[in-house]
């Protein structure tokens, strides 16, 4: 059994205080503490009392606070924009109870293989907000490489540029509820007959997550009507590690297939 | 057509609501005054000795009472099997070994004054292994320079074959006819090697039992099982406690499925409780329930089958080794229904060799599952049926209704294989087998779909089916027993020891008893699975509450019914055949006057000749009748990519009346459910020491509604004349049918045949691959 | 530690242990209700609402959820006076064994407070955290369909 000092600060300042002891975590009623071996954490820092819970959608911009949970995320979204891709992300995600505590913080802070919501982040270039030894924006990208940023700070937002952007998620699953052993998240923009700009993540390969630039590469500035799927198919070329009792040669193989129907389903729609 | 008044009806669970609004308790929900917790102690090695157990640690640690293993616990050797006595499984389990024989084998076991301090506890226990090299492959079983599992002091009390130094926990071998001249008149063999893999039956509630002494200084255990009778009988032989002391009870229970019939808790609270005069309780994990309670059986058979141009299947060679795990309960048992329950079926092969091995393995142990080794012969029989008709070009439903058994016949498989021992002859009495196969292709749109391959984007359909039977018990060893009273309002007492682990067995059985008297449910008083409170049952298995148990209760209220009209005759002076019970009344038919049952029991009661209506009944009976299932299903392969969805899942089952329609159809859904999650997502997976890797819900993955597509369960009409008001039983047969039925619509529609479950996307596009499709 | 909570419409201290689970101190003191069926928050047999939202208090620590308002399937209806939904799942036989029905007729119980005429596809997504081996959820599918339809013949009351 483990002794741990709960923490319930009013302030943002208390917050930032509180973390900056390293034995010290966040927690926002997320589900990835309850998972982990507590055995080197002192106190838990309950999130709950600050105004960490609000989504503003101003003109092109987002702004999601860290305690937010999927639900909440996907309750907002949906009704600004029902094809917005966190929403096509977050709503299938996990099971209806957990994605009433997954939270947004919690969730990045973790970035499990089977995230659903690292591969839109990295997609909308999006940023987190950190408070403690840390303190400002960083790029999600540099937040998942350096583990530094993790020490003795604390996420209090995550903000993206809201552009236009068609949308789409899939999810390699063996059940409904499933955590996804990959899952590909694109983004492609339409300039009525070719596609001028798009974003290709897939999360759950053997670095975590790969930006599949080969595909992208291919889409960028190409006619609609020359795309097509077995040439993205043949372009992916992904390393999976087995972990979810996959086989690894077949995930790269299905997930080439998959990732070439989502593109021509998006393009023709 | 419904002759009856309350059998035949969909009425309410009689639990439902107490369920339903969360009153009911179940075995973890009992309040037990300062219980002494259980916390176990696992081998982290497949094949070990124990060298020493320094315990001294543990028993350091404040709130630690006691720590049992192989250095304070006699040795008793027994099977866990929650079977008859004699049990048809080898006594070769200890409750502490000084050999481990699985990656989950139980060392030792901690008794503390909380859960939290005897889990803390068993990490302080210092353990010396010796590491032996584990077997695994259990092809590899009886090979000369096998590691052996087990010593020559492990024996079978029913005398059936046995060879521990062999690492065989069984041997089943029958034939007939002349294989050799059925081999030469075939125009063509069919041979396959099917394997059948490992399940968890994944009961929602996790094993637990707990222990106490009541006023009286009698050992009462509590207990999710399945066998009540058999875990008193059980605990006092391995415990070495007088069975007159011991009380066990059956409360609600979620869900067992097999993996409940089963005693390997029971000692562990008993003998707890007996050395400290205290409560106990143990209650498993999930994690504990996946990988040190009971698995599946995985079968391997390999079937051959020689057929004749014109439709004549000349002779049928099962060969199935059964890989036991390493303990042997239910091996000979299950090993003998792959055969038993599944070859009577085609009753009209006249060359027939049936010959089944199980063996020991370092691995999880198997033990009773629903289905119970017919699910895994009906793999292999399904798959060589429909290839049968494929070769032949002949209409495959055809063809199944011509070689069945039919109502009038018999099968030498019956008399020659029993459940571990010799069967009893049987003679079908009713089969509704092709009406089945009839409504279910219809309700599938089987000739419509069959070989159409019809595409939809990348993906094509196919369908397919299998035909099953079961057993309604154990014929002459399966014996339940009923009793009753009746009270001053009318009202009846049913005592039953039959086991209702969801399954409605108590409302059914009231059923019965109620349609007898001519009352309704609300007269029924039940209580069940309680060893000093109800007469004997042998439990929920073998598909026996319906209709064996359901027999004695038949009995019990007829019984009751004549001390009524016996009563009923004096008081109104009529003749007791003029009489008829129905509506809570005694009806005189010739006088047309009528007193309530109630007027009767208090005249019994208080008035005159005064006694207690009361009976008592038993029911063993030589017949089985086998209920008939025809099962579709239809599926979408996706030909990129080989993922296989279900699109359809029809299942037209026989029972003979089905006793409560809503209930039996809630039997056969979740049956059908588990079949198919069993074909398509259910797996074991290890690590190469044999450490089982799947052990949590997130790895090894169910169905949720989410993932539901179109079920459909018919109940035809039938009536089997020895039942219970025409009963059979129902509760396994539905999951036999999922994985052939499957296996074959995925055949139907990319022309690729899977002889291992489950069907992965990964395993499906291999195979597609290979066979040159993709 | 100590902590004051809503549970069923009364306000209750708990004491409980630092590092534990909300399901266990639930259980702890009385509402045995409340299901243990996996720890991993993937069976939903311990589904409570928390401030109404279902959540799976296996894995919801004690110490976040002081202050807030929870509900046990003893909280919607009783033996006495069972709610609509109880009553649905008791009238089509989607109660078997009846270990996860707490966790599920809350799950449809909120699914209901947000949409009174749910879709089926509605309904099989609300109760994707609820697994249940004994039914094959044929039933229980029908039962919610039939709640939804009584609540609203009876004007959108769950009694």
């Amino acid at each position: 059994m483990k002794e741990l000092n709960w923490y319930y600060p009013k302030t943002f300042a208390d917050a930032g205080k509180l973390v900056r002891q390293e034995t010290v975590l966040p927690h926002g009623g997320g589900t990835g503490l309850l998972l982990r071996n507590l055995s080197n954490t002192d106190g838990l820092i309950e999130l709950s009392h600050l105004p960490l819970k609000t989504i503003n959608i101003t003109n092109g911009s987002v702004e999601i606070g860290s305690v937010c949970t999927y639900a909440e995320v996907v309750s907002e979204l949906k009704k600004v924009d029902p094809n917005h891709i966190l929403v096509k992300c977050l709503h299938h995600s996990a099971n209806t109870p957990l994605r009433n505590r997954i939270t947004i913080g919690g969730s990045i802070a973790m970035f499990p293989p089977w995230s659903d919501l690292m591969g839109a982040l990295i997609a909308l270039d999006a940023k987190v907000v950190l408070i403690g030894k840390n303190d400002g924006e960083f790029p999600i990208i540099e937040y998942i490489n350096d583990k530094t940023l993790r020490k003795e700070s604390m996420i209090t937002a995550v903000k993206f540029k809201n552009a236009d952007w068609r949308s789409d998620h899939y999810r390699e699953i063996r059940t409904k509820s499933d955590m996804p052993t990959f899952n590909h998240t694109v983004l492609l923009r339409i300039d009525e007959t070719k596609i001028v700009a798009s974003r290709i993540i897939v999360v759950g390969t053997t670095s975590k997550f790969t930006c599949v630039y080969a595909v992208e590469n291919y889409l960028n500035g190409r006619k609609i009507d020359d795309i097509r799927s077995a040439k993205i198919e043949s372009l992916v070329s992904l390393k999976f590690t087995g972990s979810r009792f996959d086989d690894p040669d077949y995930s790269n193989i299905k997930a080439g297939i998959e990732l070439g129907r989502m593109i021509q389903k998006m393009v023709r729609s | 057509m419904n002759k009856y008044t309350i059998v035949g009806k969909s009425e309410k669970k009689i639990d439902s609501l107490s369920l339903a609004t969360g009153t009911s308790k179940f075995v973890d929900d009992f309040e037990l005054k300062d219980p002494l917790y259980l916390a176990l102690l696992y081998s982290p090695h497949a094949h070990a000795e124990i060298l020493n157990i320094d315990d001294s640690e543990a028993r350091k640690l404040p709130g630690v009472v006691d720590v049992f293993h192989f250095k304070n616990v006699k040795p008793i050797l027994h099977t866990t099997a929650g079977q008859g006595f004699p049990e048809p499984s080898p006594y070769d389990t200890v409750l502490f070994d000084t050999k481990m024989r699985f990656v989950g084998d139980r060392v030792a076991m901690v008794a503390a004054e909380s859960r939290q301090i005897a889990s803390d506890a068993i990490k302080l226990i210092n353990v010396e292994y010796k590491v032996l090299e584990p077997l695994f492959d259990p092809e590899k079983a009886m090979s000369d320079n096998a590691p052996k599992l087990h010593g020559p002091d492990r024996f079978t009390p029913i005398g059936a074959k046995y060879e521990p130094e062999k690492n065989l926990a069984a041997e089943v071998e029958i034939g007939f006819g002349d294989l050799e001249k059925g081999e030469n008149e075939a125009d063509f063999i069919i041979d396959h090697t099917y394997k059948a893999h490992y399940g968890s039956h994944c009961a929602q509630e996790p094993h637990a039992a707990i222990s106490f002494y009541d006023e009286m200084g009698r050992l009462v255990i509590v207990t999710t099982t399945q066998v009540p009778f058999h875990v008193r009988r059980i605990v006092s032989k391995v415990c070495e406690f007088p069975l007159s002391k011991i009380r066990v009870i059956k409360p609600r229970i979620g869900g067992g499925f097999g993996g409940k019939q089963e005693v390997f808790l029971e000692q562990l609270v008993a003998l707890t409780s007996i050395k400290h005069k205290r409560s106990a309780k143990i209650v498993l994990s999930r994690k504990e329930v996946f990988q040190n309670s009971r698995t599946r059986h995985p079968v391997r058979i390999r079937l051959r089958t020689g057929v004749k141009n014109d439709g004549q299947i000349t002779f049928l060679e099962m060969d199935s080794l059964l890989n036991s795990g390493a303990y042997g309960t239910h091996a000979l048992t299950v090993l003998s229904n792959c055969g038993a329950k599944v070859l009577p079926l085609f009753n009209k092969i006249e060359n027939l060799r049936f010959l089944g091995r199980s063996v020991y393995t370092n691995l999880p142990v198997g033990g009773a599952y629903r289905g119970y080794g017919a699910t895994q012969g009906y793999f292999a029989l399904n798959q060589q049926l429909d290839m049968i008709a494929r070769k032949l070009d002949i209409d495959l439903l055809g063809f199944i209704k011509k070689n069945h058994i039919q109502v009038g016949e018999t099968s030498q498989v019956f008399k020659a294989l029993g459940e571990g021992t010799e069967g009893v002859t049987q003679i079908v009495n009713s089969c509704k087998l092709d009406e089945c196969i009839d409504i279910g292709a219809r309700e599938i749109g089987w000739y419509n779909k069959r070989s159409k391959k019809i595409t939809n984007g990348d993906k094509v359909s196919g369908v397919g089916l299998c035909v099953a039977m079961q057993g309604s018990g154990i014929p002459l060893i399966d014996m339940a027993a009923a009793t009753m009273k009746m009270n001053d309002d009318g009202s009846f007492n049913l005592d039953i020891g039959a086991t209702d682990i969801g399954t409605g067995s108590d409302t059914v059985l009231a059923q019965i008893a109620a349609e007898v008297l001519g009352v309704g449910l609300d007269k029924m008083i039940v209580l069940s699975s309680d060893t000093d409170r109800t007469p004997f049952d042998v439990g929920a298995y073998a598909s026996s509450t319906t209709y064996i148990s359901g027999g004695a209760v038949k009995k019990c209220a007829e019984k009751i019914r004549n001390q009524i009209l016996d009563v009923a005759a004096a008081m109104m002076a009529a003749d007791k055949n003029d009489l008829d019970l129905s509506d809570g009344r005694v009806y005189d038919r010739k006088n047309k006057k009528s007193i309530s049952l109630s007027d009767v029991a208090v005249h019994a009661l208080y008035s005159e000749n005064q006694f207690q209506i009361q009976a008592s009944a038993s029911n063993v009976v030589e017949q089985s009748p086998p209920p008939f299932i025809a099962q579709f299903a239809e599926v979408e392969v996706d030909k990129k990519t080989g993922k296989v969805d279900v699109i359809k899942f029809v299942s037209a089952v026989d029972c003979g009346q089905a006793l409560n329609p809503i209930l039996t159809e809630g039997q056969i859904e979740g049956a059908v459910v588990n079949g198919i999650c069993y074909a398509l997502t259910e797996e074991y997976k290890f690590s190469a020491n044999g450490n089982l890797l799947t052990k949590h819900f997130r790895d090894y993955k169910i169905w949720t509604a989410a993932d539901m597509p179109e079920i459909k369960t018919i109940v035809v009409d039938s009536h089997e004349e020895s039942g219970p008001f025409g009963a059979k039983s129902v509760g396994e047969i539905g999951i036999n049918g999922p994985m052939p039925a499957i296996a074959n619509a995925i055949y139907d529609a990319v022309g690729v045949r899977l002889f291992e479950a489950p069907f992965t996307p990964a395993k499906v596009y291999r195979a597609m691959k290979q066979a040159g499709v993709i | 530690m100590d902590g004051v909570f809503t549970v069923n419409g009364k306000k209750c201290e708990f004491a409980f242990k630092t590092d534990e689970r909300l399901l266990f101190t639930l259980r702890n003191h009385g509402f045995t209700e409340v299901k243990n069926g996996c720890l991993e928050g993937e069976c939903g047999a311990c589904l409570v609402l928390l401030d109404d939202k279902p959540v799976n208090s296996c894995q919801v620590f004690t110490a976040s959820a002081v202050g807030q308002d929870i509900k046990t399937i003893k909280g919607i209806g009783n033996l006495h006076k069972p709610h609509i939904i109880q009553e649905a799942f008791v009238d089509v036989g989607a109660v078997q064994c009846g270990f996860c029905t707490p966790g599920m007729v809350l799950a449809s119980y909120a699914l209901l407070q947000e949409n009174s005429n749910p879709s089926k596809a509605e309904i099989k997504s609300a109760l994707d955290g609820n697994l249940c081996r004994c039914t094959g959820y044929v039933k229980i599918i029908e039962a919610v369909q039939l709640a939804a339809k009584r609540i609203r013949e009876n004007g959108g009351h769950h009694e």
